[in-house]
């Protein structure tokens, strides 16, 4: 495994933001995810791919506490949050979308997102019920965020729709805007193009680059379309089997042979 | 619209309520006041069931225990010490509970507090369950304080009940808990903390993910929906005037569970205005329960054929409205203005 011993990266200086030590999840005999590291600076944009089954959600799951790991260590802006619940790992700012979409159905696209700026309220329900002032200007600067981030992703003329009567694509804009309404530093994308066509993949290689730069996160994207993952990633990690089998840039790893393999079972070197 | 309009509209109503109800108390025909009552307590009752099983999605069947709670508690507060020693002939309420007498507001106050504790008390452990298990567990929290206030013969004074409690209950206090439930679970629903709740009953996993605790927002519309529960339970026995643990069993659950599904779940609206006639029907239907002759043969009266009938109502609901009678449509002053001006166009 030759790629797994990375160069340093440039990025080297900068803040950790998120690091994983020795993560293994277990289920009862199937080992999901086996000594997994990471060290994601601030500011990056890691790829995480492999082939189905592999442990790529089962990570994010365990970055935010879907379940508990079984061994090792998750640390986040310095604090360890392995044993934190989901709640509160989000409040601290990590925001996720979902591989099959999590919308909630009975409400409309911008009741989704402003659902979302719940977790920060200061409010408390005394004040919500009695619609005292200080909640007044809680609620009014929800509606101006909810605004903005409906437009940062181009969905402001639907805001009024029900989340899920929107086309594919569009649901999965709205929960990237829903994800970044908890004010996340570190965003954690789901497989964001599944069910997209080509110009809207194009379209979401954009819209990550840009709320990457307008809101300062870091981000890790899951996914299986490899035009996302090869223009916008500066680093990836390849996982089989719940083993990360490679470790790189995009050029790295499109010609590491252990990845061909690992995708296309025998050692085809054109692939 | 603006928010001011709106308000104004709604304290304007209110009024019109009070006149109504100024009126009805002086000249209305007592039989027709008491089902009003009865009525605007199955309000308070539907409308904090729905806050718990409609938004929140927690599907509960212990209101009927909450309720329980609140009338006892109310009971033994506001009731005199002469009427109390006549109850309790078997065994003396135990002390200080026999000597004290407080206002009627307090007392129902405080038998909602009570309801509200015993909702965070029961919620607190068994909110970690979901679905059908909550379900099972409400109701066994409902059969075990039927159960306790059958034996606790020092307190409640077992399954004789309480017998002679004064009739405070008249339609002011009704409406004004019916108008504070309505306004509260409203209010709460239209906030933030409502958008809270109903992202629970749409999607837990996601919710969580938001960064919403779930425990504590399902503890919270629990204990809301027990404490009006429990002010209703304080109500309906002073109306009653008579109270036994029987009387509060999960035959009455079901009764504000038909409501809520027949004006549809998380549906304020469709909530009142059920119960409301809910009441009115109860009576109406009272003759299914006389002996009757069709086409020669006499048939005996049956008791509790009026639920049958509601049995039968809900099932039509179920297979022809799935969201209920009133859907998702809320009552607004939006809509309430559209409904004239629409008819105007069409007069021209």
């Amino acid at each position: 495994m030759i790629a797994t011993q990375t160069i340093q990266q440039p990025t080297s200086e900068k803040k950790t933001i998120l690091r994983m030590e020795h993560v293994t999840k277990r289920f009862g005999g199937l080992v999901a995810v086996s000594d997994f590291n990471l060290d994601l600076k601030e500011g990056e944009l890691l790829g995480l791919i492999g082939p189905n089954g592999a442990g790529k959600t089962t990570i994010f799951n365990l970055i935010t506490h879907v379940f508990p790991v079984t061994e090792g260590k998750i640390e986040f802006m310095g604090r360890d949050i392995t044993k934190l619940k989901t709640d509160k790992i989000i409040r601290l700012g990590i925001a996720r979308t979902f591989q099959n979409i999590r919308l909630f159905g009975s409400m409309t696209v911008k009741e989704n997102i402003m659902t979302a700026f719940h977790a920060h309220l200061k409010s408390d329900l005394f004040s919500a019920v009695a619609f005292l002032p200080n909640y007044q200007r809680e609620e009014e600067h929800i509606h101006s965020m909810t605004w903005e981030l409906m437009k940062e992703v181009g969905i402001e003329h639907l805001a009024d729709y029900k989340a899920t009567s929107l086309p594919y694509g569009l649901q999965r804009k709205l929960e990237i805007a829903r994800a970044l309404a908890t004010n996340p530093k570190l965003l954690l994308l789901d497989e964001p193009a599944a069910g997209m066509n080509p110009d809207e993949t194009l379209e979401l290689n954009k819209l990550i680059l840009d709320i990457r730069e307008k809101f300062k996160l870091t981000i890790i994207v899951i996914e299986h379309d490899m035009k996302v993952i090869m223009n916008i990633c500066e680093r990836i990690i390849v996982l089989d089997h719940g083993v990360t089998i490679a470790e790189g840039t995009p050029e790295e790893i499109q010609k590491n042979p252990v990845v061909i393999k690992a995708y296309l079972g025998a050692g085809d070197e054109d692939a | 619209m603006k928010r001011s309009t709106r308000v104004l509209l709604s304290i304007l109503f209110i009024i019109l309520i009070y006149v109504f109800v100024f009126f009805a108390e002086k000249y209305m025909d007592p039989f027709i006041k008491r089902i009003l009552n009865t009525g605007f307590i199955y309000v308070i009752l539907a409308v904090s069931l729905n806050l718990i099983n409609g938004f929140t999605g927690q599907f509960s069947l212990g209101h009927a225990g909450f309720m329980a709670i609140g009338a006892y508690t109310s009971a033994l507060l506001y009731m005199s010490p002469e009427s109390k020693m006549s109850n309790f002939f078997m065994e003396p309420l135990i002390s200080p509970l026999d000597r004290i007498q407080i206002p009627f507001f307090w007392a129902i106050i405080v038998g909602g507090l009570m309801a509200a504790l015993a909702g965070f008390i029961v919620g607190a452990p068994s909110l970690r369950v979901r679905g059908d298990y909550l379900a099972i567990v409400t109701y066994g929290f409902s059969e075990i304080i039927r159960s306790l206030f059958n034996n606790l013969q020092n307190i409640t004074n077992g399954p004789l009940g309480l017998k002679g409690l004064p009739t405070y209950t008249n339609l002011w206090w009704t409406v004004s808990w019916a108008i504070i439930t309505v306004i509260v679970v409203r209010r709460i629903v239209d906030s933030s903390y409502g958008r809270a709740l109903k992202s629970i009953r749409d999607d837990e996993v996601a919710a969580e993910n938001l960064g919403i605790n779930l425990f504590k927002h399902k503890v919270l519309a629990f204990v809301i929906g027990a404490f009006f529960a429990g002010v209703a339970g304080g109500l309906l026995g002073s109306l009653l005037m008579t109270i036994d643990p029987n009387s509060f069993s999960i035959l009455f659950t079901y009764q504000i569970i038909t409501i809520i599904l027949l004006g549809g779940l998380g549906n304020i609206t469709g909530s009142v205005v059920v119960a409301i006639g809910f009441a009115f029907l109860m009576e109406a239907l009272r003759f299914v329960e006389m002996p009757m002759k069709i086409f020669g043969i006499t048939i005996p009266g049956i008791l509790g054929m009026r639920m049958l009938i509601f049995s039968i109502l809900l099932m039509i609901t179920i297979l022809f409205f799935r969201k209920g009678l009133f859907g998702e449509r809320e009552f607004t002053w939006e809509g309430f203005v559209r409904l004239f001006t629409k008819r105007k166009v069409n007069q021209q």
